[in-house]
């Protein structure tokens, strides 16, 4: 497969949210504003290429019968990382995803991408496979959350739309309105394929 | 046995390297953090009690045990002399404490300010707790008397109106603010 294929197959083909249903819990929790999904998806592309590109270079060096734990432990690493660079430098996003953070080391499109990609290929596939699945994942996390914003709190990315007298949905920016988006988006998505075909 | 002490020596190079790369970065970091926490402070204190010249933490003469849920008494200075109280208290809400910061004026004796500083109510309805059109409710009640939440447009002058479907909230609040209140009238004003 040609590199340009590795990055688009992250968009939608495998979308890791939407084709893979990877990373579910984590993903409905912050989709409550455009904002936080925008931080979410840029702090998680961060992760995941960073793990991405150890565990390719690394792939030769790590024994196989503990290759899960040394991935999480990476993994974990640069969560950690970018926990702190993120409260130091960037308080204001820290505070909107603070508990958030830490979900992603069990965020299991990360750790999915490391045993099912990065650790069968070398660097440059492993880089675009990353940033693919990155921006798939950013993608939907913004996709969800402008339906669930626009229909919840009748704002996108904090812009009210309505004016003052709009009552907005306010089960959509409750977790019902997570699984309910999730599911609807699914079925689209399926419907498209389905008639693709 | 030799296979998996390789295995495990391995693990632990691993997981040193990965201290290593954390603790460096907390070194960069942390003082940031640290400097960060105290400005917000220093920020929210000037929201709720406007031009102090100093603020001092004087919880440990202040904060006893069966106060519970005061958990901060900082005084504001003027000129040397004590002008206000800012009190940090932790009222327990719909999912969670919703913590409050409450100031008092001690020459009005009137509240200067409320400010919810986190809270992890329900967004749309508890977490609105955190706008100033709900804070400036509280804002120039009078500290001598006990405030109360009320449904409909209050009529009295110690009448706090609930945030819409979040009466609980609004109630976690301002039970902060009465705890605060009663604080301050049996520690900073003369009988």
């Amino acid at each position: 497969m040609s590199l340009g294929k590795e990055f688009t197959k992250g968009i939608i083909r495998e979308n890791p949210l939407f084709r893979l249903t990877l990373g579910l819990c984590p993903s409905l929790a912050v989709t409550t504003s455009v904002e936080n999904g925008l931080g979410m998806g840029a702090a998680f592309s961060a992760v995941l290429l960073a793990s991405n590109i150890t565990i390719a270079l690394l792939r030769k060096i790590i024994p196989d019968s503990i290759r899960i734990p040394s991935f999480i432990v990476i993994i974990a690493t640069f969560v950690t990382l970018i926990e702190m660079i993120m409260h130091a430098f960037a308080p204001d996003l820290f505070k909107s995803l603070g508990i958030y953070i830490p979900l992603i080391v069990v965020n299991c499109v990360i750790l999915g991408r490391a045993e099912a990609f990065a650790s069968k290929n070398s660097l440059m596939p492993s880089i675009m496979d990353g940033l693919g699945m990155g921006l798939g994942f950013t993608l939907a996390l913004v996709i969800i959350s402008a339906f669930r914003e626009i229909l919840g709190a009748g704002t996108f990315y904090g812009i009210p739309l309505f004016g003052a007298s709009a009552n907005p949905a306010l089960i959509m920016i409750l977790p019902p309105g997570g699984f309910i988006t999730m599911g609807i988006i699914l079925a689209l998505m399926n419907k498209f394929q389905h008639d693709a075909k | 046995m030799r296979k998996e002490l390789k295995l495990g020596l391995f693990l632990l190079i691993v997981a040193g390297l990965a201290g290593l790369a954390i603790g460096y970065v907390n070194d960069i970091t942390s003082p940031i953090i640290a400097e960060q926490i105290k400005q917000n402070k220093i920020d929210s204190f000037a929201e709720v009690y406007p031009g102090a010249e100093e603020v001092k933490d004087e919880s440990s003469q202040y904060v006893k045990e069966e106060d519970g849920i005061v958990t901060e008494v900082n005084v504001a200075y003027k000129a040397g002399a004590p002008c206000g109280v800012i009190y940090t208290v932790e009222p327990s809400g719909y999912s969670g404490v919703v913590r409050t910061l409450v100031a008092f004026d001690i020459a009005t004796q009137k509240i200067t300010g409320i400010k919810v500083l986190n809270q992890t109510e329900t967004p749309g309805l508890g977490a609105n707790s955190e706008e100033s059109w709900f804070a400036d409710r509280f804002k120039d009640k009078t500290a001598t008397q006990p405030l109360e939440v009320v449904k409909q447009e209050p009529v009295g002058d110690n009448q706090i109106l609930a945030i819409t479907s979040a009466t609980i909230t609004s109630k976690a609040v301002t039970e902060g603010v009465n705890t605060a209140r009663q604080h301050y009238v049996d520690n900073f004003v003369q009988q």
